[in-house]
């Protein structure tokens, strides 16, 4: 059986490029979470319960977890990049992977996120991310490249508190093949 | 009690994300894609507004199946597929059927429906409910 041929030559150096960073894992320091970031998060999604929650048990001296998708949910703990460091759709570079300068759009495809322990606020978390798959796929809108990338949530003792498998969908914006 | 049985279905729940609550998500998760806030960008890439992230649809998953499960359930794993697109101000339901029980673990097959009845997101939410 043969791979379906790549249309596009901006799909094709996705693949390539994706194809290169496969199962090159790198770790990015996630920082030391506070309560007041689990809270915004909380806040965002309109639940003031989390928030009387937390607050209360910090008052109390007691261990505060996150909201169960805090980790999974952020897309980037870099302190940047600066505004004319994004490209023209708002993304980093860090946030998507492969498609550096080539006229390609991206949605994310769906996620799995398996939970093992909750962080803490205050404790420090590291991020470990690969790319693990890559796929040209064709169809009923035109072709596109699934990207899969895991990432780790790691304690400082090693421990994995989260791990989460993104698909991302990186479509051709040149509209040449849709 | 609500009704936990294997093949149960959870009572539906309605809701719209706000565009305030799309920036707001977007500002929380330091996502700066601008389909998700910049409805005119959005427009650009053929969206009628801004688009709903795809982690919010992940929350909306897991925070509806752990309300079911009741005071102190805990989250175990979410699993998601983004069918299609929803964005600001667009009525979806939450609808989700209990898939597997074993002892206080619940996995539901859970979706988010937009208004014609068509799937916006499929998934699986794994949750255990307090002992």
């Amino acid at each position: 059986m043969t791979a379906p041929v790549v249309s596009s030559p901006a799909l094709e150096e996705v693949l390539t490029r994706a194809r290169e960073l496969i199962g090159r894992w790198r770790d990015e320091d996630c920082g030391t979470p506070t309560v007041k970031d689990f809270c915004r998060y909380a806040a965002a999604l309109n639940d003031g319960g989390y928030i009387r929650r937390a607050r209360a048990l910090e008052a109390d001296g007691r261990p505060v977890e996150a909201p169960a998708l805090f980790l999974a949910a952020t897309m980037s703990w870099e302190d940047g990049p600066p505004e004319d460091e994004l490209r023209p759709d708002g993304l980093a570079r860090r946030e998507s992977p492969c498609t550096e300068g080539l006229p390609v759009r991206q949605v994310h495809g769906g996620q799995s996120v398996r939970l093992v322990r909750p962080p803490v606020a205050g404790t420090r978390i590291t991020a470990a991310r690969a790319v693990v798959s890559a796929r040209h796929k064709r169809g009923r809108s035109g072709e596109f490249v699934l990207l899969g990338v895991r990432t780790r949530f790691l304690s400082p003792d090693g421990n994995e508190l989260a791990a989460v498998d993104e698909t991302i969908v990186v479509l051709d914006a040149t509209g040449g093949d849709r | 009690m609500t009704a936990s049985a294997v093949g149960a279905e959870c009572p539906p729940r309605r809701y719209a994300h706000t565009s305030v609550q799309l920036f707001r998500f977007s500002a929380v998760s330091w996502n700066a894609h601008r389909i998700h806030y910049d409805a005119a960008y959005a427009a650009t890439e053929g969206f009628p507004d801004a688009v709903v992230q795809s982690t919010l649809h992940g929350e909306m998953l897991s925070r509806y199946a752990l309300e079911w499960a009741g005071p102190g359930a805990r989250l175990e794993s979410v699993a998601w597929r983004n069918v299609a697109t929803a964005v600001a101000g667009e009525r979806l339901t939450w609808a989700a059927t209990v898939s597997s029980v074993e002892g206080a673990r619940f996995r539901l097959d859970a979706r988010i429906l937009k208004a014609d009845g068509s799937e916006c997101v499929t998934g699986t939410v794994e949750v255990t409910r307090a002992g």
